[in-house]
């Protein structure tokens, strides 16, 4: 990086040491700048792959013919049901996300700010099951699950990725509930508002942020599942996006440029996402380090 | 903390009081964990106890789990378990080497740190997909060597029992570059910054600022970076598994994951899927425990 001599001050005139600094640094930062370059290259070339790929034909792709086509785009519309599975994504991932977030918020808002009996160790039980691997509990869920009559039903797949969505989520919440003041609430409950309504009126507006972050985390965790969606939503007509294209793989017999274009579509909404909504998603990895 | 204290004022209080609407707002998320997290753990015990096909089971005993260890195949899982462990040292370094540039703020740094975060939005089915496509016979990987004239060499990792769970590895360390990055930055900027100032005030050269001063502070969010990641190894990746090999060839790249899969749902045997998940989670619950008791000790 940069040089002991460079940063090593002759005198104490900080304006000629600053000089040097500015001086002796600029090689090193092109060095620099070219290897986070050769870095980000790593970094995107499996999308532009993608994009690359979906764009030829499957003679093109095996290289005995070289240019550009959409025909395998039109393959993807006219021979995998891509829509509907799109749709099924976005209907299971909001349903989910609604779910979580309508719950977290009630469990955050009650955890943090209302005094109750058992409630610490409600919060314990709650949060602890934040290390609960999801390969440990799918088999006895699968059952349960087919025992209720909610497999191959949106409502399956949305109660089991809600729950598995629950303990981080209500741990972020009551940590955010926690630094709203007390204040806020007891001039509420002055007012004679009572505690369950205070939840709706006042923390659901007051908690925007940690809503965002839940929501958005959740959404992408569950849009990019497998295996809840393999095992819970096996019909194709049920199935998500991401089940469809592992489906379509382990297949062998899909042609990969079209493979590739159902890749592209089903990145785009949890990029958009990750777009819009790229600090959230930060907070939200971040937050797991809190005390 | 300072709490409502609502007994100072019964008069104003809600119709069912603080204390029954606490337990009202916590009330679906109470039954939601226990009876979809807490419950099937309960039941994953009981089960993996027994000879269980999904509809009848019959009594074992902990005798269940010694058999298990007679079994040459779970045997191999759990060295591919190990293996993917020796993707840790590179699963931190290169992120923390990466989160050192962007917080040097190099040219166009705002731009590389959005870029290396993409994969956290990324499913690990897609990741798969085309990791799928480097490592294959024709893939990326074979034309970049016959690219660089070193065409002789034709790798192919995932057909093969000894490297497949090393191509698996490799594409980790890719997946988790964004996580770990962003663990690092948010540490590095909440360092305190005289520290390294008096350093280099003192002559102290950028590397042994690095090494002597911002290193012993980061010691908290690698702890941490690592512990992620070894828990995404051995419990998120069951999809990274399912597109690029199916856990195969002969198990060489199926992990504990996904051997609970591959047990109940393609071999009709839930009750060593359900062992092999209460494993998992006793393997898990230690990481963590660990993570936690160091943490508590540093800080």
């Amino acid at each position: 990086m940069t040089t002991t001599l460079s940063e090593r001050p002759s005198s104490n005139h900080d304006d000629d040491v600053a000089e040097v600094h500015q001086r002796r640094i600029r090689p090193a930062r092109v060095i620099l700048f070219l290897i986070m370059a050769g870095v980000a290259v790593v970094m995107l070339y499996p999308f532009f792959y993608m994009i690359d790929n979906s764009l030829k034909t499957q003679a093109q792709y095996d290289g005995s013919r070289h240019g550009f086509s959409l025909s395998s785009w039109h393959l993807l519309f006219s021979s995998e049901p891509i829509l509907r599975e799109l749709l099924n994504s976005l209907i299971v991932s909001s349903g989910a996300v609604l779910c979580v977030v309508v719950v977290s918020t009630a469990a955050g808002f009650a955890l943090a700010k209302i005094r109750f009996r058992f409630r610490t160790l409600v919060f314990l039980a709650i949060v602890s099951c934040m290390f609960v691997p999801l390969p440990s509990i799918i088999i006895p869920e699968f059952i349960n699950v087919a025992k209720l009559g909610l497999l191959q039903t949106y409502w399956g797949a949305i109660i089991v990725y809600a729950a598995l969505g629950l303990p981080f989520s209500i741990f972020l919440m009551t940590t955010y509930f926690r630094g709203i003041p007390d204040e806020l609430i007891e001039a509420a409950s002055v007012d004679g508002v009572p505690f369950t309504k205070m939840w709706w009126t006042l923390g659901i507006p007051l908690a925007r942020p940690a809503i965002f972050t839940v929501a958005v985390l959740q959404f992408i965790q569950i849009w990019n599942d497998l295996l809840v969606g393999l095992l819970f939503l096996e019909n194709t007509d049920d199935r998500t996006v991401t089940v469809g294209l592992a489906l379509l793989s382990s297949g062998r017999v899909a042609s990969v440029p079209v493979l590739m274009a159902g890749a592209v579509m089903s990145v785009i909404p949890p990029i958009v996402v990750y777009i819009l909504f790229q600090k959230y998603l930060v907070r939200g990895i971040t937050m797991g380090m809190g005390k | 903390m300072a709490l409502i204290d609502v007994a100072r004022r019964p008069s104003k209080r809600g119709p069912l009081g603080a204390g029954g609407a606490g337990w009202i707002l916590s009330l679906p998320a109470l039954l939601a964990v226990a009876g979809l997290l807490i419950l099937p753990i309960g039941q994953a015990v009981y089960y993996s106890m027994t000879n269980w096909n999904g509809q009848t089971a019959t009594w074992i005993g902990p005798r269940a789990y010694l058999n298990l260890f007679e079994d040459p195949t779970f045997l191999r899982v759990l060295e591919n378990n190990g293996l993917l462990l020796l993707a840790m040292p590179f699963a931190i370094i290169v992120p923390l080497a990466i989160a050192f540039l962007l917080h040097e703020e190099i040219w166009g740094w705002k731009f590389f740190r959005s870029v290396v975060f993409i994969p956290t939005a990324i499913s690990w089915v897609i990741i798969g997909l085309v990791a799928a496509q480097f490592y294959a016979v024709k893939g990326i990987l074979n034309g970049m060597l016959a690219s660089v004239g070193l065409g002789f060499i034709k790798t192919d990792m995932l057909g093969s029992t000894n490297q497949a769970i090393f191509a698996i590895a490799i594409t980790l360390i890719w997946s988790q570059l964004g996580t770990n990055t962003i663990i690092f930055i948010t540490g590095l900027a909440a360092l305190d910054p005289t520290l390294a100032e008096a350093g280099r005030v003192d002559g102290a050269s950028s590397f042994r600022i690095y090494r002597k001063i911002i290193i012993p502070q980061m010691m908290r969010f690698i702890q941490f970076a690592f512990v992620i990641t070894v828990l995404t190894a051995f419990t998120a990746i069951f999809s990274l598994i399912f597109v690029m090999t199916g856990g195969g060839p002969n198990y060489g790249s199926t992990t504990l994951e996904f051997y609970v899969y591959q047990q109940a749902f393609n071999q009709g045997d839930f009750g060593t899927g359900a062992l092999l998940g209460v494993l998992l989670f006793v393997l898990v619950a230690t990481v963590s425990i660990i993570q936690i008791r160091l943490l508590r000790v540093k800080t």
